[in-house]
Formats: structure tokens, sequence, C-alpha cells
């Protein structure tokens, strides 16, 4: 048997600023994507259409967490930037632009329109700014329906499955791979940026304005970066969701779209990329998981699941207040915690 | 590892529900969402047609087992639900909702499941753009003209009649304006103005002040029943006069709980009949609903049912029953009467609008009366618009 250290132990800077220190971590991590990747051979569509849900909602939920979580700046409209992007890689998409080109272009247009929309953040703060991002959303939907000749209008429009040197991405399992990837590329980015210089001019903003001006972070500029990258990366969760369901309404854009991410940020953990992987998953699994149990239970006790059914939505609702009441801090919390129960486990102290 | 166990529970639970010889058919139903209130009868009518079905013989022989999902009118759910079904093995499927139905049209194109769906969206009538989608009835361009032309048959004036349009600003409300204009101006109708109002809009005084002072004769209505009710309250407060047309889904028997006397007066458009209409199908309605009144919503999903499995029943007749083999079943039916529940159904290779028939009924004494059943010439140039 080996001896373990007990915690971390660090001999330079370097060492305790990567991303896992431990070899365990790694090891961890690299079985969890092993069986990610083997996984498709063995699910079936629905498991992994699910899944490809819960990518394309990660990468939804940690860019606001950069823009709301790490930088403090409320935002209703992310719904909308989603859907820019996915009316922009849609666009791009239908004129003949290879699918990666089209998606950094969806990207690019999310990120100019967000960037647009985040100007009043200079002057709006907290629950202002909040009002200003809610009018961005009304906006973009009025834009998405009667902007016809580009958007399609009332009719939608429809995209083709994303097709890379002639192989087609046309089933759950196949696409996966692909949402797969780029989940990660996100996911990397915006952990990667929290460590830079304007990530830490982010989280300056976030924690008090004046003092971030006071020791020489532009404001403005950060916050416009803040919203454009976030935007940016909500425009790729769009694009890879309009490649994925093929046909894009401005219904897909709505309100709900935008409140639902801030649940998964603030179920998760405002300000942790793990936390907002962790909403996306719980927020996107709960409802499934709700009509499971509402449909075994219909097996067993078809009177008590008509009780239950209306129930589903009250349920949804009381998680959250619960969360906000007993977690403050979210999932990513409760992770860190138990990570450490189990490190110290059997000798807690 | 959390996400992990919580997949392998997922996986092990969808397992165990896959495992018997009957026909499955998806019913994506919104029994929690903002439209719960009318979704849930329309499932309970597909519920109760197919629940009869399988006691008196099924397809042939064989059950059609409904595998009930509720999404909450969410896109996400539909799209996880309908997968759902499609690793269930469903052959064909019913389905709800604008946003959903049309996020689902290349999936089912490519699956080869045809899809009943309670949007009637013109572009889901053209199976060009939408080969697997159909509908129990017309697209709301063709009732929205279908009205029109009823209200233009009993206009008796000498000068046109002035007609005004009230919708929301979604995609469901604003999907036809443009060819009941069309069609308005060519039955002689003077286009006044159009004004919006939102589905969960509580005062319609604004729009309807603007109105009133273009005098419209005729007041066409999208929208729900609730948002119906709040436009006739306030027009009636403002005193005005105009005859107010609504579409399938801006009333229903709730007019009268929400509108009261305001209601009165107004007709709407159907696309099936009204509980207790002399029709033969009602016999059988009224049995499995113990002569409990049901909605109009109900009748409507009893008849999607209906046509769904007569498909099927086709299919069968001339062997395998898959969801390619439905289509192109249901592509040959000709004049399938529902037992009189709704408008004689037909569709083409080319061509799903189911018929091109509205039911117009009025709005009398607190009740919905059957007034007639317009039907319009089935024009190749309507189609999808």
């Amino acid at each position: 048997m080996s001896m373990q250290k007990c915690g971390l132990f660090y001999t330079t800077y370097a060492r305790e600023d990567g991303l896992f220190p431990s070899k365990f971590q790694k090891i961890c991590l690299a079985l969890f994507f092993a069986v990610l990747l083997v996984c498709p051979q063995f699910l079936d569509s629905y498991v992994m259409s699910i899944l490809n849900l819960i990518l394309i909602a990660v990468i939804g939920a940690v860019s606001l967490n950069l823009l709301t979580g790490v930088c403090g700046q409320m935002s209703l409209g992310h719904g909308a930037f989603v859907g820019v992007g996915a009316y922009g890689a849609a666009v791009l998409s239908n004129m003949g632009v290879p699918f990666f080109l089209a998606l950094l272009g969806g990207g690019a247009v999310a990120a100019m329109v967000g960037m647009i929309f985040g100007i009043p953040s200079l002057r709006l703060k907290g629950i202002y700014l909040a009002i200003s991002t809610l009018a961005a959303q009304l906006i973009l939907e009025y834009v998405f329906l009667h902007a016809g000749s580009v958007t399609g209008g009332a009719n939608g429009l429809p995209v083709d499955a994303p097709e890379i040197m002639g192989y087609s991405f046309d089933t759950d399992s196949k696409i996966f791979y692909l949402i797969l990837l780029v989940t990660v590329l996100c996911v990397l980015v915006v952990t990667n940026v929290i460590r830079t210089r304007p990530g830490r001019a982010f989280v300056a903003i976030r924690d008090y304005h004046q003092s971030a001006e006071n020791v020489g972070v532009n404001l403005f500029a950060f916050k416009l970066q803040a919203f454009g990258l976030s935007s940016f990366l909500a425009g790729i969760a769009g694009g890879l969701w309009a490649h994925y369901t093929m046909y894009i309404t401005p219904e897909q854009f709505s309100m709900g779209l935008s409140i639902s991410y801030l649940a998964m940020i603030i179920i998760g953990g405002m300000g942790s990329v793990l936390g907002s992987i962790f909403g996306a998953i719980f927020i996107t699994l709960l409802p499934e998981m709700l009509n499971l149990l509402t449909t075994s239970l219909g097996g067993i006790a078809p009177d008590l699941s008509a009780i239950i059914v209306p129930m589903k939505e009250g349920v949804f609702g009381l998680m959250l207040v619960l969360f906000l009441i007993f977690e403050p801090e979210g999932l990513a919390r409760k992770w860190r915690l138990t990570k450490a129960y189990w490190k110290l486990y059997p000798f807690a102290y | 590892m959390k996400k992990l166990l919580a997949l392998t529970i997922l996986a092990l639970v969808a397992s165990i529900g896959t495992a018997s010889a009957a026909y499955k058919v998806g019913l994506l139903s919104d029994l929690t969402g903002p439209t719960s209130s009318v979704g849930g009868p329309y499932a309970d009518g597909i519920k109760a047609y197919v629940g009869w079905l399988n006691d008196n013989g099924g397809i042939d022989g064989e059950p059609v087992e409904l595998i009930q999902v509720d999404y909450a009118y969410n896109v996400q759910q539909a799209l996880a639900a309908y997968k759902r079904f499609t690793s269930s093995g469903i052959v064909a499927m019913q389905g709800w909702g604008t946003g959903d139905t049309e996020a689902l049209v290349k999936f089912v194109a490519k699956d080869k499941i045809p899809v009943f769906s309670a949007s009637y969206s013109a572009h889901l009538m053209d199976p060009a753009k939408a080969p697997y989608n159909f509908t129990a009835a017309p697209d709301y361009s063709t009732q929205g003209r279908a009205g029109l032309k009823y209200l233009r048959e009993t206009w008796k004036e000498e000068r046109a009649p002035k007609l005004a349009f009230v919708f929301p600003d979604n995609p469901y409300g604003s999907v036809p304006i443009p060819a009941m204009k069309e069609y308005a101006a060519e039955l002689g109708f003077e286009i006044v103005g159009q004004e919006n109002v939102d589905l969960k809009a509580i005062d319609a005084t604004p729009q309807l002040l603007s109105l009133k002072k273009v005098g419209p004769d005729f007041v066409w209505t999208g929208g729900t029943t609730p948002s119906t009710a709040v436009i006739v309250k306030d027009a009636q407060k403002l005193g005005m006069t105009c005859t107010f047309l609504t579409n399938i889904w801006s009333s229903d028997e709730n007019i009268f709980k929400l509108g009261g006397e305001a209601a009165n007066g107004h007709y709407g458009l159907q696309g099936g009949v009204i509980y207790g209409q002399d029709v033969p199908g009602m016999a059988l309605i009224r049995e499995l609903s113990k002569d409990e009144p049901q909605m109009t919503h109900y009748v409507r999903g009893f008849v999607s049912a209906m046509v769904m499995c007569e498909g099927m029943k086709m299919a069968k007749a001339k062997g395998e029953v898959t969801g390619e083999s439905i289509k192109n079943a249901l592509e040959t039916m000709r004049d399938f009467d529902p037992e009189g529940l709704a408008p004689a159904i037909s569709y083409f290779a080319d061509d799903h609008r189911p018929n091109l028939s509205v039911n117009i009924t009025a709005f009398k004494d607190g009740k919905l009366e059957f007034v007639k059943t317009e039907t319009l010439e089935r024009k190749k140039e309507w189609l999808g618009h």
C-alpha cells in the first residue's frame, strides 16, 4: 500500500495554477472522457439526445456564467443571443459555408449583437442592467419573427445536418462527437479566460467596480469584452442547436430559454465553471426524471400520477427555491464538500 | 461520477419500458405548460379513441399502445421526448404545438414517422417541405379564408364590409395574416386596421380604441380563449358593435366563463363539432365520456386519433405497418368521414391539407352553436400559404 499525501503540496506557482493539480484528477477525467467516447455505441438515441442537449446547455450555461457569475453583469437576454448564433450559423450554412466556419460565423454575429446590447452596461448595474438585457431579448425575438427574408420569420428556417469532408453527422450518436468536441473547447476557453488578466479584471469588476477602476481596470472595455465573449460562446451553442435540430423557429429562443440558463448557473453555482456544467446537467435532466417518475407511477397507480403530473412545474420551482435557501453556492459547493468528505474517509475530523 | 450513475439509471429505466407486441404511437402532450388547458382535453380525446379502438379489435387484432410524454410546451423537452419515442420503436406520433412540431419536421422526415399535430401552420401542409406531417384540420390560412367567405356571404349591405385583424405578435398569430388579407381584398372587404394583443394580455383597451376610430364591421382575432375573452369584454366596454370572428384556438366552451355576456353574438372557427351536436360519431363520444360534456379540443383530438388509426388500418390491409407505409396509406385516403365529427378528410401525395372546410360556430346565449360547414375549393396556389 502506497502512502498518500493528505492534501496537495506545491513547490512552484505554476503547479498550483494547473487546471488539474493531482494525478488522481487526471485519471478520473481521462476515464470520464473514455466512457463518454464509448457510450454512443451502447446507448439508444433517447439517451444520446439527452446527452447532446446537456452538452449544448453546458456551453450556454458556461458562457452565461462568464458574464453573470464571473463578471457580475446580469443578463436576461442570453436565450436571444443563442438565437442570434443559431440564425447566423443556419444562414451561413445554408449559403454553403462549411460547418465549422458557419459555427464561428454565427458566434461572431452573436458576439457583435451581444456587445451592442452590452453598451448600456457602462451606465447600468444590477437590476437596471437586467431590464435592459430583457429588452434585448424582446427586440431580438421581434427581429427573428419579422426579418422574414433572413430568418424565415414565422415559418422557420430549415438547416441541414452538419457535414464535414462529405461525412454527414446526421444521427444522435454521430453528432454527439462533434458537439462534445466543441463543448470541451468552449469549456476550456472559459476556464482559461478566467485565469488570465481579463478574467481577473472581470472578477474585480464583479466584486466592486470602483476598486477595480482604481487599480486600473477599464470598466467599459472589460464589460464589453465579457459581453462579447459570452455572446460568442452563446452563439456557438445556438449554432450547434440549429444544426442538431435542423429546424429553427423564433419560439425556440424565447424568454423561457434565458430563464432556464439563469436557473442553471444559480443551481450550479455562480462563478464556477464546474457549477455551470452541473447546473446544465441538472436542469436538463430534471424534467426527464420527473417524466420517467410520473410514467412509471402511472403504471402502478394511475390516480396518483394524475395528481403528480400537474405538480411537475411546482416541483421545478420548489427545487429552485430550496437550492437558493439551503445551498446558495450551488451544486459546485456540494461537489467540493462531497470530495472533501471522501478525501479523509473514514477519518473525518 | 454522479452523471454516470444518473445516466445508467436513465438507460435502465428507458429499456424497461420496451417489450410488447402492440403498435406503439407517441403522444406528445402539454399537460403542465402554458397550453395545458387545451392540451389536456386534446390528449384525452386521443386516449379515449385509442382506448375504444383497442377494446374493439384494434388494428386488425393488434392493439395500439400510446406512450404519453408531457413536454410542458418546451422545445428541448419535446426533442428528448421524440427520441424516447423513436428508441421505443413508434410507428406514428400525435404531436401538439407549433414550436415542437416545427423543430421535429426534419427528424420525422428522416426517421419516417408520420406526425399528426395540432399546429395548423400552412407550411406543414406542403409535403415538399414537411413530408411526414399531417393534421386533422386545415391550416390557419385556409380556416381564416373560409371564415371570411362566410362573413362575406352573410353581409347584406351595399357598401364593402370593413375588416380589421387582432392577433398576437408571434409565429402562431402572424402566420395566416398575409393570406387572409389577400383573400379579404379579393372578396371585397375593406381592410381598415390591425392590432397586436398579447396572449397574456389583461387589457386590450388601447388597441381597441384605435380600432374603434376606424369602425370595422368585422374583426378577425387569433389568440387563445383567455385573450379573446379580454378582447370581447373590452370591446363591449368601449361600446363597439363589430362582430368578432375567432380562430380555432381563440374560442372554445370556456369563452363564456371568461368573457361572460360579452362573448354573445360573435363567431368561432372550429375543426371539429361541438359536444352534443347531432352527428353519428357523437353517440360514441357520449358513451366514452359518460355524458360528461367535453371541449371541442377533445373532439379534435378524437378525430386526429381516428384518422391516424384509419391510416394504420389501411397500411395493415396492404402489408406491414411502418411509419412509411402509414404515410403512403394516408396519402391514398379519400373523403374519409370521421363519423361526422369533422369534415371529410383526404390526403394527397403532393398535398397534405385534410380538407378545406371549417365549421362556423356562433356564440349564442352562453353556448356554442354550429352554424354551417364552409368549404373552399382546393386551390394549388394556396398550398403552404
